[in-house]
């Protein structure tokens, strides 16, 4: 039987929506969610965009209403409950806050300083503090009561991974029981005309894996998880079990991945070798996947040499858009789902596919058995990290 | 409670108005200098920040002092921020992103370039946030735990610029720290102890002397005691140095 860290809690927002039902029987139908890039701001390019819902009601956090802290008020609503069965179980000082993400509130920055070059600089109100990657940390401890361990975590896309890893770190080394990891990252004028710069950013909505594949859609959300110390009683609770985690860097170039997607091999090694299991024992691959021509042939590299089979790989950025930090969790919690409903998210927008590529990737909602997942989040700097998600109770072959 | 002990191997420290971690405790400036980064060559150069160039500075020289690729942890607080002021400027009066620019962006510009310069595939990361310096040595140390390998340690901040209207200061600070496990064969090593302490009140550490103070420790071979700020709301972690032959 697998051992490792329990997953109790998941919440996840996103262009899909709001609320974790909503969202999950979306990505799970396959809905496309995307809008018209004019919807976020005037763009003198043509491209398509994840844009997260109105939140309805009132703001959860008591921080400064960004648009970062909103993305991450709708995924903090629905952990109350079971970080409160957390705390009552471990107490809130041994429950520790790892936040992840790449932008942080660099929109507010941008809203107050970018607009209008008439007005001083910065707009009037502008808080510095709500710039930074922990800028709503306060406020989501405070609003789930946590009062452990707090640190943020930044390395781009795998940067929620990246902060699974420190939590998981956290709670094997006695300095807490139980850890929420959230992630979550907006959209903003920069990384919107920064991708662009760059020349990856898809001019209609992504096509991961796709022989025309042309690009990146960029998209906001957030992504928690609730991780606990393997007991009897979270095993009991658990939605499932993150079994191994791995990391490693490509050392090839800051924005282009390695050919052969070396980091990429070495970390699903490592996350496999930490799970204990063999490749032949993942049941499908939910990759980065990110639709750029240079990404998706480097990942399909790197998963052909780790598996050495055609094992089924999904991209559910094809769904959620690029949310960038929140990438890696985002995509952790549609994978914890799949060991529920026993299906495969699918890669919209798939046909044709790119047959030199050699992966089998999924174009459609796709039944099958689910025990184990692995899951990718590679990122500038050469960063990458995967994550082994097993079924609650799993059994190793 | 603490932390189990690891080992400090070696140390760098690098400011742009201070000739070494002793004048930074003393309280001597020099006049303004900005580092080598020699771990850099060529195009490779361009367009990099004063945190990245900082970072490089310090952490270049204990990488080949490693022995084998260490595992490289990255502590800034506020990361590439002049860099996120030359982006919003750009975006305010043309809307067009140097792509360079944009690439070195990300927090993780300095480990990833790192990563690239020296060839090592060992994981990256960088912790961030208003509690970096605490919780970039937290993850330092439990990195060093649980991996059983060299981890590299580098601390680095640029000055915000006035636009923010955040934290005022001239100075750039880096400093580097070799951590390991176990103690290393054939050389003196000082043991580092971490400790999680309640404190309440101001709990706001200066970055800079906390590192010089760290970093000439090392350097004396004297023991000390340095807070690095809060990592819980109600406790802040304390690093202890004890060189061999000192006592606790």
């Amino acid at each position: 039987v697998t051992t490792g860290h329990a997953v109790t809690a998941t919440a996840i927002a996103n262009c899909l929506g709001t609320d974790r039902g909503t969202v999950l029987d979306r990505a799970f139908a396959g809905a496309d969610a995307f809008s018209p890039g004019s919807a976020f701001c005037d763009l003198p390019f043509a491209t398509a965009l994840g844009i997260m819902p109105e939140l309805a009601g009132e703001p959860a956090l008591d921080c400064t209403p960004t648009r970062q802290a909103r993305v991450a008020d709708a995924a903090v609503r629905q952990l109350g409950p079971a970080v409160a069965a957390a705390i009552e179980r471990w107490g809130a000082r041994r429950i520790a806050y790892v936040f992840a993400s790449s932008t942080g509130g660099l929109e507010q920055t941008e809203r107050a300083l970018a607009p209008n070059p008439r007005l001083p600089l910065p707009a009037a109100g502008y808080c510095y503090a709500d710039h930074g990657v922990d800028a709503t940390t306060a406020a989501i401890a405070r609003t789930l009561g946590l009062a452990g361990v707090r640190l943020a975590i930044s390395t781009a896309c795998s940067s929620s991974f990246k902060g699974l890893a420190s939590a998981i770190r956290l709670i094997d080394h006695g300095l807490a029981d139980a850890a929420v990891v959230g992630s979550a990252d907006s959209l903003c004028r920069t990384t919107v005309y920064g991708f662009h710069s760059l020349g990856l950013v898809a001019p209609t909505a992504t096509r991961p894996f796709a022989r025309d594949r042309a690009g990146i859609t960029l998209g906001e959300g957030a992504a928690f998880v609730l991780v606990e110390r393997d007991t009897d009683a979270t095993r009991r609770d658990a939605l499932a079990s993150i079994a191994g985690t791995g990391a490693a860097s490509d050392a090839f170039h800051h924005t282009s991945p390695h050919p052969e997607g070396l980091g990429g091999q070495l970390c699903m090694r490592q996350a496999l070798d930490r799970a204990g299991m063999t490749p032949n024992e993942i049941d499908y691959v939910s990759a980065h996947g990110t639709g750029t021509k240079l990404n998706d042939a480097a990942e399909a590299a790197a998963v052909r040499r780790v598996f050495e089979r055609a094992v089924p790989v999904t991209a559910t950025k094809s769904l959620t858009g690029h949310t960038l930090g929140s990438a890696g969790l985002t995509a952790v919690v549609l994978a914890v789902e799949s060991l529920r409903r026993q299906v495969i998210t699918p890669t919209l927008r798939l046909a044709p596919p790119d047959d030199e590529l050699a992966v089998a990737a999924v174009g459609a909602p796709t039944p099958c058995r689910v025990q184990h997942v692995l899951v990718n989040a590679f990122g500038f700097g050469g960063s990458n990290a995967s994550v082994v998600v097993s079924a609650p109770g799993a059994r190793r072959s | 409670m603490t932390i189990a002990a690891i080992h400090l191997l070696a140390a760098r420290f690098f400011s742009t108005h201070h000739a070494s971690a002793a004048d930074v405790l003393a309280g001597r400036e020099r006049p303004p200098a900005l580092p080598a980064y020699e771990l850099l060559v060529g195009r490779a150069r361009r367009f990099t920040s004063l945190v990245t160039q900082l970072h490089l500075e310090v952490a270049g020289p204990l990488h080949a002092e490693a022995g084998e690729p260490p595992i490289a942890v990255f502590a800034t607080r506020e990361g590439e921020i002049q860099t996120a002021e030359k982006l919003i400027a750009d975006l305010r009066e043309s809307s067009i992103l140097s792509s360079a620019r944009f690439a070195l962006s990300v927090h993780n510009t300095a480990s990833g370039l790192y990563s690239v310069a020296t060839g090592s595939t060992a994981p990256a990361t960088t912790v961030t946030g208003a509690n970096a310096l605490a919780a970039g040595w937290l993850e330092a140390a439990l990195t060093a735990l649980a991996e059983g390998r060299p981890v590299l340690l580098s601390v680095a901040d640029e000055p915000v610029p006035a636009v923010f209207q955040g934290p005022r200061g001239e100075i750039g600070v880096a400093a580097a720290f070799l951590l390991a496990a176990a103690p290393a064969a054939g050389r003196p090593t000082t043991s580092v102890q971490l400790a999680v302490t309640p404190c309440a009140g101001d709990a706001e550490v200066d970055a800079l002397h906390a590192l010089a103070r760290a970093a000439d420790a090392w350097q004396r071979g004297a023991a000390v005691t340095v807070p690095l700020g809060r990592v819980q709301p109600d406790a802040m972690l304390e690093l202890h140095l004890l060189p061999p032959g000192a006592r606790a």
